[in-house]
């Protein structure tokens, strides 16, 4: 199935001058305008020192790769990068008294971002150098610290609106891959040296001719051999020892892994060879067995550096909680002191604007705080004393005191990413196509050995044992397994660049497989936004009722007022909110109720058949009527709802013609679910409302235990078990934080069209991946013919296994599993979330809701 | 043919050169970052210098 890449809505809407993103309204006049008040002060301060000009005219040469949005980041959290544990831990001196280190920069995506950050050294007195590795985001710095401290720097930066931040997570995988790339290195080089002295042997060279040099030659290939199979090759014996061990606990062949065939066909073939070497005669291997290990490390370094994307954008959101902390003394002053070194009991305060650094209880203050880490619920929360808060949520508009009830690991935000860091290592592990073959392989190249060993024991017993050797290194699976991993790493570093980040390649695999979607509504298939979407009758009626909801902070309130600004003001006195009915009161002199149509009927003497019509449609289609009564009169209904993404119709209708059973799941009312299902053309049996995260998960599992694989796209608001449960968990842009970290995939594109590209994507990696394999397994057959019949030699292999390798690496880079990105997207659609909040308090719940 | 003594054992070293050559620059992080040094390139005015005497 073609899918046709997903291009930018059609009507583009003016954009920020300086980020380019959607403005929210339309500016008035013409000259620069801008999306929030951040994108104006750095466009201004680059007009200020002059950089503006190299900066728009950088930025416009170099595409714009989809990045996560990113985290707010205070004052406070940076001042952990003067304290003097993390300067001892993760800072370096120099011999002059200068330190190095390297910090997380966010917002930095392209040309022009590596240019102004290297500007830093003209900037910033005491800055001696600042180097910016852009596609990870990191900047690697050189600094004097007697005469500008980390956070002076942080300072400048977040005034061109980069924010730093301390890199807490271990380098464990930078280091891990440049092991891996100093392996490849030097099996390269023995590789490359080893062919060298083949290529005399081939020419001719053997004892009949200069037995000295023959010898000279064999002893040191062998020599060059051994750290080529005990350091490059030590993984792939590793893996097969214990897929082996694995496979005779369970009598059981199906667990044999790739790299046991590889195991087996590099160790006969090397100890075939060094025995040859010491009795100094007989065919030697040294050659293709130093080229196959080469190869096979280079697809797997390839591997590791293409889940690279993800796995950073991973753990830039592990550094969630502030690292740092204001503790009140019982004596009444407040010290800055690290998160870490918190303990249940204390009492912290938390000034606005700052991140909550630990669960607790608010002592004293009253505030609002964001959730949107934990819950993806952007709308701001009051909180009063006794509010509980959760480390993560960031304090919006006053300071508060906090009791500290849980710190680290112990908060919600912590369990969850310690959880995130075990299920890293104990998941099981998912049997990938090629492993799966395994074990058929290897019980193929035995049996062929065996046939080979007999056939040539009745012709020529002398040569018996060359030609089972023969056939071992020839059938070695070169080929065969670097299929899934080349193919693996081209496709999730392309579906990375445009904005689909895949954590493993078995979540690639995986999605090929599903057959059950399972889509929840709220901000996934829907806007999560509540909005006017028809009114009728008296528009004067509903500008009055807007007066009276001025005073209201129900959800739909926000959502009557951005559609019917209020002009009279209501009187004070008569006003009356009846929850879950609505409001009452004078507005200018007239009686105005608003609210439920059922309970306004009841207030109302006459009312228009085309008022009730519209009560009865926007029922039907799942919308929330909200009617206005003046004086007696039913005068007006406006309906609401959360509107149905444009591209949702589409991508259903691609999703449903693929073959895979749609369920659409939702925590709204069923009645709403329903209908929007109906609008869909989901069948409505399969349209689930009023869905608690319990019932949620339990589905999942359900479908699961019925054998069915099931992807679930969700934005984590009270599915992120659901998300974890699932075969694949799809994270969609727009949800919490959180849920980013636990799902198998995470899109920063809006809507489903990215979600059907990877599902597309997916399809196609699997098809160039079995059509690699179907070849390499044609390329075995044929070798292992020929080394039957007695036809191979040392040369022939050495030819044939890297023309195989060379086949099968030319096919991963040119077949395109995920389109390539235009050469200029913009960013996410919606501002970064360091930016002010979206126009629309989103997505807030209906009348009849399961609360949140 | 037995210059081939004196010059294989030179070639070997000569690739083991290139090895530590290879080695150092993985762990001075040469690697590490490919896609950003290509756009430096286009990086290509330096501010000048300061230079109080000239400012108004």
């Amino acid at each position: 199935m073609e899918i046709a890449p997903v291009h930018p809505p059609v009507a583009t809407p003016p954009a920020c001058t300086h980020c380019g993103l959607p403005l929210p309204t339309l500016p008035a006049e013409t000259g620069p305008h801008f999306c929030c008040a951040g994108c104006e002060v750095v466009y201004e301060t680059l007009h200020a020192s002059g950089y503006a000009d190299t900066f728009y005219r950088l930025r416009a040469m170099t595409p714009t790769p989809a990045l996560p949005a990113p985290s707010p980041v205070d004052g406070l959290s940076r001042s952990i990068l003067d304290d003097a544990r993390f300067v001892a831990q993760h800072t370096t001196a120099d011999a002059d008294g200068t330190r190095r280190t390297v910090l997380y920069l966010e917002g930095v995506h392209c040309a022009a971002c590596v240019w102004l950050v290297e500007r830093l050294p003209f900037e910033c007195e005491g800055v001696l150098e600042a180097r910016l590795d852009l596609p990870r985001a990191r900047l690697a710095l050189h600094w004097d610290p007697d005469r500008i401290t980390l956070s002076g720097v942080a300072a400048w930066l977040s005034r061109v609106g980069y924010s730093a931040h301390p890199l807490t997570v271990a380098a464990g995988r930078t280091a891990a891959e440049r092991r891996l790339l100093i392996k490849l290195g030097v099996c390269w080089a023995i590789a490359g040296n080893v062919m060298l002295l083949a290529f005399a042997f081939y020419a001719g060279l053997d004892f009949t001719r200069d037995a000295a040099l023959t010898s000279a030659a064999r002893w040191l290939s062998l020599g060059l051999s051994i750290p080529a199979v005990c350091y490059g090759g030590s993984a792939f014996f590793r893996r097969a020892f214990e897929s082996l061990r694995h496979a005779l606990r369970t009598r059981s062949a199906r667990h044999l892994h790739m790299d046991t065939p590889i195991a087996l066909g590099l160790l006969v073939g090397f100890s075939h060879s060094a025995w040859a070497t010491i009795q100094g005669r007989g065919e030697v291997w040294f050659d293709s067995i130093t080229i196959l290990i080469a190869a096979l490390l280079t697809a797997r370094w390839l591997q590791l550096r293409s889940r690279r994307l993800a796995g950073d954008a991973t753990e830039r959101l592990l550094s969630l909680i502030p690292p740092m902390a204001r503790r009140k003394k019982p004596t009444g002053t407040v010290e800055t002191v690290r998160s870490d070194t918190l303990n249940p009991g204390d009492t912290i305060h938390v000034s606005s604007g700052e991140v909550i650094p630990a669960d607790g209880r608010v002592c004293s203050g009253r505030s609002s705080v964001n959730n949107a880490v934990l819950t993806g619920e952007s709308r701001p929360e009051p909180v009063e004393p006794g509010s509980r808060v959760a480390a993560g949520a960031t304090n919006l508009t006053a300071p508060l005191t906090v009791r500290v009830e849980a710190v680290g690991d112990a908060t919600q935000v912590g369990r969850l990413l310690s959880w995130v860091r075990d299920a890293a290592v104990g998941r099981a592990p998912v049997v990938m196509l090629a492993d799966r073959l395994a074990g058929y392989f290897v019980a193929g190249v035995l049996t062929l050995g065996v046939v080979t060993l007999g056939l040539w024991l009745n012709r020529a017993p002398g040569q018996a044992a060359q030609h089972v050797v023969a056939l071992l290194v020839i059938t070695c699976p070169c080929a065969l397994g670097m299929a899934t991993p080349l193919s693996m790493a081209m496709a999730t570093g392309r579906a990375a660049h445009a904005g689909t980040f895949v954590k493993t390649g078995a979540a690639l695999e995986l999605l090929s497989r599903v057959d059950t979607v399972v889509l929840d509504k709220t901000g996934t298939v829907t806007k999560g936004a509540l909005r006017l979407l028809e009114h009728t009758g008296d528009p004067g009626a509903l500008r009055m009722a807007a007066a009276l909801e001025t005073q209201s902070n129900h959800p739909l309130a926000a959502a009557f007022l951005q559609s019917f600004p209020a002009t009279d003001a209501a009187s004070p006195g008569a006003f009356a909110s009846i929850p879950g009915k609505g409001l009452r009161g004078r507005v200018a002199g007239h009686r105005v109720v608003v609210g439920s149509p059922a309970w306004v009927r009841g207030q109302a003497t006459v009312v228009p058949s085309e008022c009730a019509e519209a009560v009865d449609r926007a029922l039907r289609l799942g919308h929330t009527p909200v009617a206005v009564a003046v004086d007696g009169c039913f005068r007006a209904v406006a309906a609401f709802g959360d509107e149905i993404r444009e591209d949702a119709f589409e991508s259903l209708r691609a999703l449903h013609a693929s073959g895979k059973t749609i369920y659409l799941l939702s925590g709204d009312h069923p009645d709403i679910v329903r209908a929007v299902a109906r609008r869909l053309g989901i069948r409505a049996d399969r349209a689930m409302g009023g869905a608690t995260p319990e019932e949620k998960l339990a589905f999942i599992e359900a479908q699961q235990a019925a054998g069915h694989t099931v992807a679930m796209v969700g934005d984590g608001v009270n599915d992120a078990a659901a998300l974890q449960a699932a075969s694949v968990g799809i994270a969609v842009e727009g949800g919490s934080t959180a849920s980013r970290v636990t799902a198998d995939v995470f899109l920063t594109r809006h809507g489903l069209a990215p979600v059907l590209e990877l599902f597309a994507g997916a399809d196609r990696v699997m098809q160039v991946i079995r059509g690699m394999l179907a070849f390499s397994l044609l390329y075995n057959v044929a070798g292992a013919a020929a080394a039957m019949a007695g036809m191979v030699s040392p040369l022939v292999a050495a030819v044939a296994m890297p023309v195989s390798s060379l086949v099968v690496v030319f096919l991963a880079v040119t077949r395109r599993s995920f389109p390539f990105p235009p050469a200029r997207r913009r960013l996410p659609l919606s501002p970064p979330s360091r930016e002010t909040p979206a126009p629309f308090p989103a997505p807030p719940p209906q009348p009849g809701i399961v609360p949140l | 043919m037995n210059i081939l003594f004196l010059l294989v054992p030179v070639a070997l070293l000569l690739a083991a050169v290139g090895v530590w050559g290879f080695l150092w620059a993985v762990r001075d992080g040469q690697f590490d970052d490919v896609q950003t040094p290509a756009l430096r390139i286009l990086l290509d005015e330096e501010p000048p210098p300061p230079d109080p005497e000239h400012t108004p």
